[in-house]
Protein backbone atom coordinates (compact mmCIF):
# COMPACT_ATOMS: atom_id res chain seq x y z
CA UNK A 1 0.00 0.00 0.00
CA UNK A 2 1.47 3.16 -1.20
CA UNK A 3 2.73 5.51 1.70
CA UNK A 4 0.69 8.34 0.95
CA UNK A 5 -2.74 6.82 1.00
CA UNK A 6 -1.73 5.72 5.08
CA UNK A 7 -1.90 8.60 6.78
CA UNK A 8 -5.04 10.18 5.51
CA UNK A 9 -7.07 7.07 6.66
CA UNK A 10 -5.35 7.14 10.26
CA UNK A 11 -5.76 10.95 10.56
CA UNK A 12 -9.49 10.66 9.07
CA UNK A 13 -9.87 8.04 11.86
CA UNK A 14 -8.72 9.86 14.71
CA UNK A 15 -10.86 13.14 13.86
CA UNK A 16 -13.95 11.66 13.44
CA UNK A 17 -13.78 9.27 16.31
CA UNK A 18 -12.67 11.81 18.98
CA UNK A 19 -15.31 14.32 17.56
CA UNK A 20 -18.45 12.28 17.55
CA UNK A 21 -17.29 10.51 20.72
CA UNK A 22 -15.62 13.37 22.57
CA UNK A 23 -12.81 11.21 24.08
CA UNK A 24 -9.67 11.10 23.37
CA UNK A 25 -8.91 8.29 21.44
CA UNK A 26 -5.36 6.21 21.14
CA UNK A 27 -3.67 4.34 18.01
CA UNK A 28 -2.09 0.82 17.99
CA UNK A 29 0.79 0.13 16.59
CA UNK A 30 0.00 -0.27 12.83
CA UNK A 31 0.70 -3.45 10.89
CA UNK A 32 0.44 -6.01 7.45
CA UNK A 33 -1.36 -8.38 7.06
CA UNK A 34 -2.38 -11.14 4.53
CA UNK A 35 -3.96 -14.12 5.85
CA UNK A 36 -7.49 -14.32 6.52
CA UNK A 37 -8.78 -12.92 10.26
CA UNK A 38 -11.53 -13.29 12.46
CA UNK A 39 -14.13 -10.68 12.28
CA UNK A 40 -14.81 -9.82 15.96
CA UNK A 41 -18.72 -9.53 15.26
CA UNK A 42 -19.94 -6.35 13.86
CA UNK A 43 -18.10 -5.11 10.42
CA UNK A 44 -18.83 -2.54 7.88
CA UNK A 45 -17.40 -2.34 4.41
CA UNK A 46 -16.34 0.88 2.36
CA UNK A 47 -15.34 0.01 -1.06
CA UNK A 48 -12.63 2.14 -2.80
CA UNK A 49 -12.40 2.81 -6.67
CA UNK A 50 -10.80 5.11 -8.93
CA UNK A 51 -6.57 4.95 -8.89
CA UNK A 52 -6.81 2.20 -6.67
CA UNK A 53 -8.92 -0.53 -5.81
CA UNK A 54 -9.66 -2.16 -2.50
CA UNK A 55 -11.45 -2.18 0.64
CA UNK A 56 -12.19 -0.11 3.69
CA UNK A 57 -13.35 -2.73 6.91
CA UNK A 58 -14.21 -1.52 9.85
CA UNK A 59 -14.65 -4.35 12.61
CA UNK A 60 -15.14 -4.54 16.08
CA UNK A 61 -17.38 -6.31 18.74
CA UNK A 62 -21.02 -6.09 19.30
CA UNK A 63 -20.67 -4.39 22.82
CA UNK A 64 -18.25 -1.54 21.56
CA UNK A 65 -20.39 -1.01 18.16
CA UNK A 66 -23.53 -0.56 20.48
CA UNK A 67 -21.54 2.12 23.17
CA UNK A 68 -20.52 4.08 19.83
CA UNK A 69 -23.77 4.19 18.43
CA UNK A 70 -25.51 4.69 22.16
CA UNK A 71 -22.95 7.55 22.02
CA UNK A 72 -23.94 8.88 18.74
CA UNK A 73 -27.52 8.83 19.28
CA UNK A 74 -27.49 10.04 23.02
CA UNK A 75 -29.67 7.53 23.90
CA UNK A 76 -28.64 3.64 25.25
CA UNK A 77 -29.23 1.68 22.55
CA UNK A 78 -29.89 -2.41 23.94
CA UNK A 79 -29.78 -4.42 20.44
CA UNK A 80 -28.02 -3.98 17.11
CA UNK A 81 -31.21 -2.87 15.80
CA UNK A 82 -31.67 -0.51 12.03
CA UNK A 83 -31.01 2.66 14.28
CA UNK A 84 -27.69 1.18 15.59
CA UNK A 85 -26.43 -0.22 12.05
CA UNK A 86 -27.16 2.69 10.14
CA UNK A 87 -25.03 4.48 12.70
CA UNK A 88 -22.34 2.11 12.56
CA UNK A 89 -22.54 2.51 8.99
CA UNK A 90 -22.70 6.55 8.66
CA UNK A 91 -19.60 6.12 11.10
CA UNK A 92 -17.61 4.52 8.74
CA UNK A 93 -18.70 6.77 6.01
CA UNK A 94 -17.64 9.67 7.63
CA UNK A 95 -14.43 7.81 8.41
CA UNK A 96 -13.47 6.75 4.78
CA UNK A 97 -15.04 9.76 2.96
CA UNK A 98 -12.40 12.03 4.86
CA UNK A 99 -9.82 9.83 4.43
CA UNK A 100 -11.19 10.32 0.55
CA UNK A 101 -10.87 14.02 0.73
CA UNK A 102 -7.54 14.40 1.98
CA UNK A 103 -6.36 12.07 -0.19
CA UNK A 104 -7.97 13.87 -3.12
CA UNK A 105 -5.72 17.24 -1.43
CA UNK A 106 -3.06 15.69 -2.54
CA UNK A 107 -3.92 14.39 -5.90
CA UNK A 108 -5.37 11.20 -5.64
CA UNK A 109 -8.81 10.71 -7.24
CA UNK A 110 -10.55 7.94 -4.72
CA UNK A 111 -14.38 7.56 -5.34
CA UNK A 112 -16.07 5.62 -2.48
CA UNK A 113 -19.20 2.25 -2.26
CA UNK A 114 -22.08 3.09 -0.23
CA UNK A 115 -20.91 0.83 3.47
CA UNK A 116 -22.55 -2.48 4.21
CA UNK A 117 -22.97 -3.67 7.67
CA UNK A 118 -22.12 -7.13 8.21
CA UNK A 119 -23.04 -9.27 11.85
CA UNK A 120 -22.59 -12.20 13.02
CA UNK A 121 -20.50 -14.52 14.99
CA UNK A 122 -16.87 -16.70 13.92
CA UNK A 123 -16.94 -14.52 10.72
CA UNK A 124 -13.93 -14.34 8.96
CA UNK A 125 -12.43 -11.94 6.20
CA UNK A 126 -9.22 -12.95 4.21
CA UNK A 127 -7.70 -10.67 1.74
CA UNK A 128 -6.77 -12.73 -1.16
CA UNK A 129 -3.99 -11.09 -3.38
CA UNK A 130 -3.82 -7.56 -1.38
CA UNK A 131 -1.89 -7.70 2.27
CA UNK A 132 -4.51 -5.05 4.53
CA UNK A 133 -2.70 -2.42 6.77
CA UNK A 134 -4.40 -2.77 10.35
CA UNK A 135 -5.22 -0.08 12.14
CA UNK A 136 -5.69 -0.68 15.74
CA UNK A 137 -7.77 1.97 17.49
CA UNK A 138 -8.09 1.98 21.14
CA UNK A 139 -11.40 3.64 22.78
CA UNK A 140 -13.25 3.55 26.37
CA UNK A 141 -15.61 1.30 24.65
CA UNK A 142 -12.78 -1.19 23.60
CA UNK A 143 -11.13 -1.62 20.28
CA UNK A 144 -11.99 -0.91 16.67
CA UNK A 145 -9.63 -2.17 13.71
CA UNK A 146 -9.81 -0.53 10.95
CA UNK A 147 -8.30 -2.75 8.19
CA UNK A 148 -7.23 -1.27 4.59
CA UNK A 149 -6.97 -3.24 1.49
CA UNK A 150 -5.85 -1.30 -1.46
CA UNK A 151 -4.02 -1.73 -4.60
CA UNK A 152 -2.85 0.37 -7.50
CA UNK A 153 -4.84 -0.13 -10.56
CA UNK A 154 -2.08 -2.18 -13.34
CA UNK B 1 21.22 -89.72 12.46
CA UNK B 2 17.99 -90.31 10.72
CA UNK B 3 16.41 -87.91 13.49
CA UNK B 4 18.47 -84.68 12.69
CA UNK B 5 17.70 -85.12 8.87
CA UNK B 6 13.77 -85.65 10.00
CA UNK B 7 14.15 -82.28 12.14
CA UNK B 8 15.64 -80.85 8.87
CA UNK B 9 13.36 -81.56 6.77
CA UNK B 10 10.38 -80.61 9.08
CA UNK B 11 12.15 -77.29 9.22
CA UNK B 12 12.22 -77.43 5.45
CA UNK B 13 8.36 -77.79 5.07
CA UNK B 14 7.59 -75.32 7.97
CA UNK B 15 9.75 -72.33 5.93
CA UNK B 16 7.99 -73.42 2.63
CA UNK B 17 4.73 -73.33 4.62
CA UNK B 18 5.17 -70.49 6.23
CA UNK B 19 5.23 -68.85 2.57
CA UNK B 20 3.02 -65.69 3.25
CA UNK B 21 4.58 -63.26 1.63
CA UNK B 22 5.12 -62.74 -1.92
CA UNK B 23 7.37 -60.18 -4.23
CA UNK B 24 7.66 -59.23 -7.58
CA UNK B 25 11.65 -59.36 -8.20
CA UNK B 26 13.51 -57.22 -11.00
CA UNK B 27 17.04 -56.16 -11.40
CA UNK B 28 18.25 -52.22 -11.27
CA UNK B 29 22.13 -51.67 -12.90
CA UNK B 30 22.50 -55.31 -11.65
CA UNK B 31 20.93 -55.71 -7.71
CA UNK B 32 18.24 -57.44 -7.30
CA UNK B 33 15.30 -55.70 -5.59
CA UNK B 34 11.46 -56.22 -4.96
CA UNK B 35 8.20 -55.49 -4.61
CA UNK B 36 4.87 -56.74 -2.66
CA UNK B 37 2.66 -58.61 -5.24
CA UNK B 38 0.17 -57.23 -3.63
CA UNK B 39 0.50 -54.00 -4.83
CA UNK B 40 1.53 -55.09 -8.29
CA UNK B 41 -1.58 -55.00 -10.59
CA UNK B 42 0.51 -56.62 -13.92
CA UNK B 43 3.87 -56.51 -15.24
CA UNK B 44 3.92 -55.99 -18.98
CA UNK B 45 6.66 -54.34 -21.61
CA UNK B 46 5.69 -51.48 -23.07
CA UNK B 47 7.47 -48.55 -25.66
CA UNK B 48 6.73 -45.03 -27.05
CA UNK B 49 5.77 -43.23 -23.84
CA UNK B 50 3.95 -40.11 -24.42
CA UNK B 51 6.17 -37.81 -23.02
CA UNK B 52 5.33 -35.13 -20.42
CA UNK B 53 6.50 -31.39 -21.04
CA UNK B 54 7.70 -29.66 -17.26
CA UNK B 55 6.62 -33.22 -15.56
CA UNK B 56 9.94 -34.40 -13.09
CA UNK B 57 12.90 -35.85 -14.88
CA UNK B 58 12.09 -39.43 -13.68
CA UNK B 59 8.73 -39.45 -15.41
CA UNK B 60 8.88 -40.56 -18.39
CA UNK B 61 5.31 -39.96 -19.82
CA UNK B 62 2.11 -41.19 -20.30
CA UNK B 63 1.05 -44.64 -21.53
CA UNK B 64 -2.35 -46.29 -22.31
CA UNK B 65 -2.81 -49.11 -20.66
CA UNK B 66 -5.71 -50.77 -23.07
CA UNK B 67 -7.62 -47.47 -21.74
CA UNK B 68 -6.46 -46.24 -18.42
CA UNK B 69 -4.17 -43.64 -19.11
CA UNK B 70 -1.05 -44.36 -16.57
CA UNK B 71 2.00 -42.13 -15.56
CA UNK B 72 4.95 -43.95 -16.22
CA UNK B 73 7.82 -43.04 -13.88
CA UNK B 74 11.09 -44.39 -14.48
CA UNK B 75 12.73 -45.74 -11.13
CA UNK B 76 17.14 -45.68 -12.33
CA UNK B 77 16.02 -42.13 -12.71
CA UNK B 78 14.64 -41.26 -10.23
CA UNK B 79 17.25 -43.10 -7.88
CA UNK B 80 20.17 -41.93 -9.78
CA UNK B 81 21.42 -45.05 -11.51
CA UNK B 82 22.69 -45.87 -14.29
CA UNK B 83 20.61 -47.28 -17.27
CA UNK B 84 21.65 -49.43 -19.96
CA UNK B 85 21.49 -48.08 -23.14
CA UNK B 86 19.09 -49.76 -25.39
CA UNK B 87 17.25 -49.48 -29.07
CA UNK B 88 15.03 -46.04 -29.38
CA UNK B 89 11.78 -47.98 -29.52
CA UNK B 90 12.65 -51.25 -28.24
CA UNK B 91 10.58 -52.58 -25.18
CA UNK B 92 11.43 -52.11 -21.94
CA UNK B 93 9.82 -53.99 -18.90
CA UNK B 94 7.52 -52.16 -16.75
CA UNK B 95 5.71 -53.26 -13.72
CA UNK B 96 2.00 -51.78 -13.19
CA UNK B 97 1.38 -50.88 -9.37
CA UNK B 98 -1.88 -49.95 -7.77
CA UNK B 99 -1.54 -47.31 -5.14
CA UNK B 100 -4.69 -46.27 -3.03
CA UNK B 101 -6.88 -44.97 -6.02
CA UNK B 102 -4.69 -45.03 -9.07
CA UNK B 103 -2.50 -46.95 -11.10
CA UNK B 104 1.28 -46.13 -11.86
CA UNK B 105 3.98 -47.88 -14.48
CA UNK B 106 7.34 -48.35 -13.31
CA UNK B 107 9.81 -49.09 -15.45
CA UNK B 108 12.99 -51.47 -14.57
CA UNK B 109 16.20 -52.91 -15.99
CA UNK B 110 14.31 -56.01 -16.22
CA UNK B 111 12.13 -58.58 -14.29
CA UNK B 112 13.19 -61.96 -12.78
CA UNK B 113 10.20 -63.61 -11.70
CA UNK B 114 7.96 -64.05 -8.40
CA UNK B 115 9.72 -65.35 -5.23
CA UNK B 116 7.50 -66.11 -2.04
CA UNK B 117 9.03 -65.97 1.17
CA UNK B 118 8.36 -65.85 4.87
CA UNK B 119 7.89 -62.18 6.32
CA UNK B 120 9.21 -63.03 9.39
CA UNK B 121 12.66 -63.29 7.17
CA UNK B 122 12.92 -59.98 6.26
CA UNK B 123 15.38 -57.92 7.89
CA UNK B 124 15.82 -54.08 8.09
CA UNK B 125 17.38 -52.14 5.80
CA UNK B 126 20.94 -51.44 6.75
CA UNK B 127 22.50 -48.13 5.95
CA UNK B 128 24.71 -49.21 4.05
CA UNK B 129 22.76 -49.68 0.80
CA UNK B 130 23.57 -46.06 -0.30
CA UNK B 131 22.33 -46.31 -3.54
CA UNK B 132 18.59 -45.97 -2.78
CA UNK B 133 17.65 -43.72 0.10
CA UNK B 134 17.06 -45.81 3.09
CA UNK B 135 13.19 -44.87 4.32
CA UNK B 136 12.07 -46.25 0.42
CA UNK B 137 13.56 -49.73 1.54
CA UNK B 138 11.30 -51.52 3.79
CA UNK B 139 13.56 -54.68 4.29
CA UNK B 140 15.84 -56.83 3.10
CA UNK B 141 15.48 -60.78 2.84
CA UNK B 142 17.40 -64.13 1.58
CA UNK B 143 16.44 -65.93 -1.20
CA UNK B 144 18.16 -68.69 -2.65
CA UNK B 145 21.26 -66.98 -2.16
CA UNK B 146 20.13 -63.75 -2.95
CA UNK B 147 19.28 -60.40 -1.67
CA UNK B 148 16.61 -58.76 -1.85
CA UNK B 149 15.77 -55.14 -1.29
CA UNK B 150 11.97 -54.46 -1.11
CA UNK B 151 11.34 -51.32 -1.79
CA UNK B 152 8.42 -49.60 -0.06
CA UNK B 153 7.07 -48.26 -3.23
CA UNK B 154 4.05 -46.80 -1.05
CA UNK B 155 6.58 -44.17 0.47
CA UNK B 156 8.64 -43.56 -2.79
CA UNK B 157 5.58 -43.11 -5.10
CA UNK B 158 3.17 -41.47 -2.52
CA UNK B 159 5.82 -39.00 -1.42
CA UNK B 160 6.52 -37.56 -4.51
CA UNK B 161 2.69 -36.47 -4.38
CA UNK B 162 2.67 -35.58 -1.17
CA UNK B 163 5.63 -33.15 -1.86
CA UNK B 164 3.33 -31.66 -4.75
CA UNK B 165 0.75 -30.96 -2.79
CA UNK B 166 2.57 -29.25 0.12
CA UNK B 167 4.87 -27.33 -1.99
CA UNK B 168 3.07 -24.68 -4.42
CA UNK B 169 6.67 -24.19 -6.18
CA UNK B 170 7.70 -27.98 -7.55
CA UNK B 171 11.18 -26.09 -8.90
CA UNK B 172 11.94 -25.78 -5.03
CA UNK B 173 11.34 -29.34 -3.93
CA UNK B 174 14.48 -30.88 -4.90
CA UNK B 175 17.00 -27.70 -3.97
CA UNK B 176 16.61 -26.83 -0.07
CA UNK B 177 15.67 -29.48 2.28
CA UNK B 178 19.28 -30.25 3.12
CA UNK B 179 19.40 -26.29 4.38
CA UNK B 180 19.56 -25.71 8.15
CA UNK B 181 20.35 -29.59 9.41
CA UNK B 182 23.72 -29.25 6.36
CA UNK B 183 24.68 -26.20 7.97
CA UNK B 184 25.13 -27.50 11.33
CA UNK B 185 26.15 -31.16 10.12
CA UNK B 186 29.23 -29.68 8.25
CA UNK B 187 30.32 -26.95 11.01
CA UNK B 188 30.50 -30.10 14.00
CA UNK B 189 32.14 -32.27 11.08
CA UNK B 190 35.31 -29.99 10.95
CA UNK B 191 34.94 -29.44 14.29
CA UNK B 192 33.57 -25.84 13.80
CA UNK B 193 31.64 -25.32 16.55
CA UNK B 194 32.46 -21.73 16.86
CA UNK B 195 30.75 -21.50 13.22
CA UNK B 196 27.87 -22.76 14.05
CA UNK B 197 27.30 -21.39 17.22
CA UNK B 198 27.75 -17.53 15.15
CA UNK B 199 25.49 -18.77 12.30
CA UNK B 200 22.80 -19.40 15.09
CA UNK B 201 23.36 -16.06 16.99
CA UNK B 202 23.30 -14.09 13.81
CA UNK B 203 20.38 -15.59 13.75
CA UNK B 204 18.88 -14.91 17.11
CA UNK B 205 19.98 -11.27 17.31
CA UNK B 206 19.74 -9.53 13.53
CA UNK B 207 17.47 -11.97 12.39
CA UNK B 208 20.34 -12.87 9.56
CA UNK B 209 19.94 -16.56 7.69
CA UNK B 210 22.86 -18.30 6.65
CA UNK B 211 21.91 -20.24 3.70
CA UNK B 212 23.58 -21.07 0.36
CA UNK B 213 22.67 -17.44 -0.51
CA UNK B 214 25.24 -15.65 1.33
CA UNK B 215 26.67 -18.83 2.55
CA UNK B 216 30.18 -18.06 0.82
CA UNK B 217 30.56 -14.67 2.60
CA UNK B 218 29.73 -16.16 6.09
CA UNK B 219 32.33 -18.06 5.78
CA UNK B 220 35.79 -15.84 4.78
CA UNK B 221 33.87 -13.49 7.00
CA UNK B 222 34.28 -16.05 9.89
CA UNK B 223 37.78 -16.67 8.88
CA UNK B 224 38.72 -12.93 9.07
CA UNK B 225 36.24 -12.68 12.44
CA UNK B 226 38.29 -15.18 13.94
CA UNK B 227 41.92 -14.10 13.40
CA UNK B 228 40.39 -10.14 14.33
CA UNK B 229 38.62 -11.54 17.30
CA UNK B 230 41.69 -14.10 18.69
CA UNK B 231 44.07 -10.87 18.07
CA UNK B 232 41.92 -8.72 20.52
CA UNK B 233 41.75 -11.49 22.65
CA UNK B 234 37.81 -11.69 22.41
CA UNK B 235 35.82 -14.33 22.50
CA UNK B 236 35.16 -15.52 19.20
CA UNK B 237 31.69 -16.23 19.29
CA UNK B 238 29.22 -13.40 19.35
CA UNK B 239 27.85 -12.34 22.80
CA UNK B 240 25.55 -9.52 21.91
CA UNK B 241 23.38 -7.99 19.05
CA UNK B 242 26.43 -5.56 19.05
CA UNK B 243 28.88 -8.24 18.07
CA UNK B 244 26.50 -9.43 15.40
CA UNK B 245 26.14 -5.82 14.14
CA UNK B 246 30.32 -5.90 13.73
CA UNK B 247 30.36 -9.00 12.60
CA UNK B 248 27.69 -7.87 9.57
CA UNK B 249 29.60 -4.81 9.39
CA UNK B 250 31.12 -5.85 6.02
CA UNK B 251 27.94 -7.79 4.64
CA UNK B 252 26.36 -4.65 3.82
CA UNK B 253 26.61 -3.41 -0.17
CA UNK B 254 28.04 -0.02 -0.83
CA UNK B 255 26.06 3.17 -0.22
CA UNK B 256 23.49 1.30 2.22
CA UNK B 257 21.28 3.75 3.83
CA UNK B 258 22.81 6.50 1.76
CA UNK B 259 22.72 7.97 -1.86
CA UNK B 260 24.67 5.47 -4.24
CA UNK B 261 28.20 7.25 -5.05
CA UNK B 262 29.81 7.76 -9.16
CA UNK B 263 31.48 4.85 -8.77
CA UNK B 264 28.26 2.30 -7.72
CA UNK B 265 26.00 4.31 -10.48
CA UNK B 266 28.33 3.92 -12.99
CA UNK B 267 28.90 0.31 -12.34
CA UNK B 268 24.53 -0.15 -12.12
CA UNK B 269 24.87 1.42 -15.45
CA UNK B 270 27.41 -0.66 -17.17
CA UNK B 271 24.71 -3.39 -16.10
CA UNK B 272 21.73 -1.63 -17.40
CA UNK B 273 23.11 -1.59 -20.49
CA UNK B 274 22.56 -5.21 -20.94
CA UNK B 275 18.93 -4.48 -20.33
CA UNK B 276 16.71 -5.08 -23.23
CA UNK B 277 13.73 -2.76 -22.78
CA UNK B 278 10.33 -2.12 -25.07
CA UNK B 279 8.56 0.81 -24.22
CA UNK B 280 8.04 1.27 -20.15
CA UNK B 281 10.59 0.11 -17.70
CA UNK B 282 9.10 -1.70 -14.72
CA UNK B 283 10.90 -1.69 -11.92
CA UNK B 284 11.00 -3.35 -8.57
CA UNK B 285 12.91 -2.13 -5.44
CA UNK B 286 11.60 -4.23 -2.64
CA UNK B 287 13.43 -3.77 1.00
CA UNK B 288 13.79 0.10 0.15
CA UNK B 289 14.29 1.45 3.63
CA UNK B 290 14.16 5.54 3.45
CA UNK B 291 14.73 5.68 -0.68
CA UNK B 292 17.90 6.42 -0.66
CA UNK B 293 18.86 3.88 -2.83
CA UNK B 294 15.55 3.99 -4.71
CA UNK B 295 16.13 7.71 -5.84
CA UNK B 296 19.86 6.79 -6.64
CA UNK B 297 18.19 3.96 -8.70
CA UNK B 298 15.59 6.09 -10.41
CA UNK B 299 18.32 8.65 -11.73
CA UNK B 300 20.37 6.16 -13.54
CA UNK B 301 17.74 4.44 -14.63
CA UNK B 302 16.31 8.09 -16.20
CA UNK B 303 19.83 8.66 -17.81
CA UNK B 304 20.38 5.18 -19.10
CA UNK B 305 16.39 4.84 -20.94
CA UNK B 306 15.98 8.55 -21.35
CA UNK B 307 12.91 7.83 -24.08
CA UNK B 308 11.42 5.37 -21.85
CA UNK B 309 8.49 5.60 -19.19
CA UNK B 310 9.75 4.78 -15.90
CA UNK B 311 7.64 3.05 -13.04
CA UNK B 312 9.64 1.94 -9.60
CA UNK B 313 7.72 0.19 -7.15
CA UNK B 314 9.78 0.65 -4.15
CA UNK B 315 8.93 -1.74 -0.82
CA UNK B 316 9.81 -1.70 2.88
CA UNK B 317 7.50 -2.96 5.89
CA UNK B 318 9.76 -0.68 8.41
CA UNK B 319 7.08 2.04 8.55
CA UNK B 320 9.00 4.72 10.34
CA UNK B 321 11.49 4.80 7.21
CA UNK B 322 9.45 4.84 4.18
CA UNK B 323 7.12 6.96 5.73
CA UNK B 324 10.15 9.66 4.69
CA UNK B 325 10.54 8.21 1.47
CA UNK B 326 8.13 10.11 -0.59
CA UNK B 327 9.10 13.31 0.32
CA UNK B 328 12.53 12.53 1.62
CA UNK B 329 14.55 15.58 2.59
CA UNK B 330 18.22 16.13 1.84
CA UNK B 331 21.21 18.25 1.93
CA UNK B 332 23.34 19.16 -1.08
CA UNK B 333 26.46 17.40 0.91
CA UNK B 334 24.53 14.28 0.71
CA UNK B 335 24.44 13.72 -2.79
CA UNK B 336 27.18 13.25 -5.82
CA UNK B 337 26.80 15.91 -7.89
CA UNK B 338 25.65 13.64 -10.47
CA UNK B 339 22.13 13.27 -8.73
CA UNK B 340 22.29 17.16 -7.94
CA UNK B 341 20.53 17.99 -10.99
CA UNK B 342 17.61 16.32 -9.89
CA UNK B 343 16.93 18.39 -6.96
CA UNK B 344 14.77 20.77 -6.41
CA UNK B 345 14.94 23.57 -3.65
CA UNK B 346 12.00 22.94 -1.58
CA UNK B 347 10.77 24.80 1.55
CA UNK B 348 12.62 22.48 3.97
CA UNK B 349 15.46 21.83 2.31
CA UNK B 350 16.24 19.57 -1.25
CA UNK B 351 14.08 17.66 -2.65
CA UNK B 352 13.80 15.80 -5.94
CA UNK B 353 12.36 16.96 -8.98
CA UNK B 354 8.32 16.10 -9.60
CA UNK B 355 9.44 13.64 -12.70
CA UNK B 356 11.64 11.40 -10.71
CA UNK B 357 9.37 11.27 -7.41
CA UNK B 358 6.13 10.48 -10.01
CA UNK B 359 8.26 7.79 -11.16
CA UNK B 360 8.47 6.13 -8.00
CA UNK B 361 5.86 4.19 -5.74
CA UNK B 362 6.98 3.94 -2.66
CA UNK B 363 4.86 1.43 -0.99
CA UNK B 364 4.25 0.02 2.94
CA UNK B 365 4.29 -3.70 1.98
CA UNK B 366 5.65 -6.73 3.37
CA UNK B 367 7.32 -8.71 0.44
CA UNK B 368 6.83 -12.25 1.56
CA UNK B 369 2.93 -11.45 1.08
CA UNK B 370 1.56 -11.16 -2.70
CA UNK B 371 2.83 -8.91 -4.84
CA UNK B 372 0.27 -7.24 -7.07
CA UNK B 373 2.25 -5.41 -9.85
CA UNK B 374 3.12 -6.55 -13.33
CA UNK B 375 6.10 -8.13 -14.28
CA UNK B 376 9.39 -6.18 -14.21
CA UNK B 377 12.15 -5.66 -16.09
CA UNK B 378 14.27 -5.00 -12.82
CA UNK B 379 14.55 -6.28 -9.90
CA UNK B 380 16.74 -4.35 -6.83
CA UNK B 381 17.09 -6.28 -4.06
CA UNK B 382 20.13 -5.79 -1.50
CA UNK B 383 20.65 -7.30 1.44
CA UNK B 384 16.74 -8.26 2.08
CA UNK B 385 17.21 -11.81 1.23
CA UNK B 386 19.83 -12.52 4.38
CA UNK B 387 17.38 -11.08 6.33
CA UNK B 388 14.53 -13.68 5.61
CA UNK B 389 14.07 -17.14 7.00
CA UNK B 390 15.35 -19.95 5.05
CA UNK B 391 12.49 -21.72 3.34
CA UNK B 392 11.18 -17.61 2.42
CA UNK B 393 14.54 -16.90 0.94
CA UNK B 394 13.99 -19.67 -1.77
CA UNK B 395 10.14 -19.02 -2.09
CA UNK B 396 11.64 -14.94 -2.47
CA UNK B 397 14.13 -15.89 -5.27
CA UNK B 398 11.36 -17.88 -6.51
CA UNK B 399 8.80 -14.73 -6.68
CA UNK B 400 11.66 -12.95 -8.24
CA UNK B 401 12.43 -15.27 -10.96
CA UNK B 402 8.64 -15.28 -11.75
CA UNK B 403 8.58 -11.41 -11.31
CA UNK B 404 11.16 -10.98 -13.77
CA UNK B 405 10.40 -10.39 -17.60
CA UNK B 406 12.55 -12.71 -19.92
CA UNK B 407 15.92 -11.20 -19.63
CA UNK B 408 15.50 -9.33 -16.71
CA UNK B 409 17.91 -8.46 -14.32
CA UNK B 410 18.42 -9.19 -10.68
CA UNK B 411 20.51 -6.83 -8.92
CA UNK B 412 21.72 -8.64 -5.08
CA UNK B 413 23.35 -7.49 -2.36
CA UNK B 414 27.14 -7.37 -2.41
CA UNK B 415 27.97 -10.54 -0.70
CA UNK B 416 24.89 -12.24 -2.08
CA UNK B 417 24.74 -14.67 -4.83
CA UNK B 418 22.42 -17.12 -6.17
CA UNK B 419 23.79 -20.40 -7.90
CA UNK B 420 20.75 -21.16 -9.03
CA UNK B 421 20.75 -22.44 -12.93
CA UNK B 422 17.81 -20.35 -13.70
CA UNK B 423 19.81 -17.24 -13.63
CA UNK B 424 23.13 -16.28 -15.22
CA UNK B 425 25.39 -14.13 -13.20
CA UNK B 426 26.55 -10.84 -14.76
CA UNK B 427 28.24 -9.25 -12.20
CA UNK B 428 30.10 -6.07 -12.14
CA UNK B 429 32.14 -4.99 -9.67
CA UNK B 430 30.73 -3.75 -6.86
CA UNK B 431 27.28 -4.81 -8.23
CA UNK B 432 26.16 -8.30 -8.01
CA UNK B 433 23.77 -9.04 -11.11
CA UNK B 434 21.76 -11.84 -12.28
CA UNK B 435 20.23 -12.26 -15.57
CA UNK B 436 17.33 -14.46 -16.08
CA UNK B 437 17.39 -16.94 -18.73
Amino acid sequence: MRVEYINPFVEAAFNVLREVLSEEVKRGELFLKSTSQPVLGVAVIVGLTGDVEGRVLFDMKKSVALAIASQMNGEELQAMDDLAKATISELANMITGQAVTKLHELGFKFDLTPPAIITGDNMEVSNSGVEALIVPVELQAGKIEINVAVRERA
Amino acid sequence: MSTISDELKQEEAEKVENIDYKMVTFSLAGKDYGIDIMKVKEISKAKRFTYVPNADPYVRGVYNLRGDIISIIDLRIMFNLPAPKREEASFEDMIILRLDDYLIGVIVDSIDKVVGINSESIQPPHPIFGDINIKFIKGVVENEGRLYLILDVEKILGDTRHDEDTSAQPQLVTQPAREPEAEQDQAEKTGETDYAFVVETLQTFRDFHVTEYNRNWVRSRFEEWRQQRTNEGAEVQLQEAEDADRFLQSFYSPYSGGFWGNDYCSSVKEILKQLQVQGNVMVWNPGCGAGYETYSLTIILKESFPNSQLKVWAHDNDLLNISTAPNLIFSSADLSEELEEYTVEGKNGLQFNKEIRDAIFFEFHNVLHSNPFPEVDLIVARDILSFQKQDEQDGLVQEFSEKLKPGGILILGRHEEILSDMFEDISNGMVHAYRKR
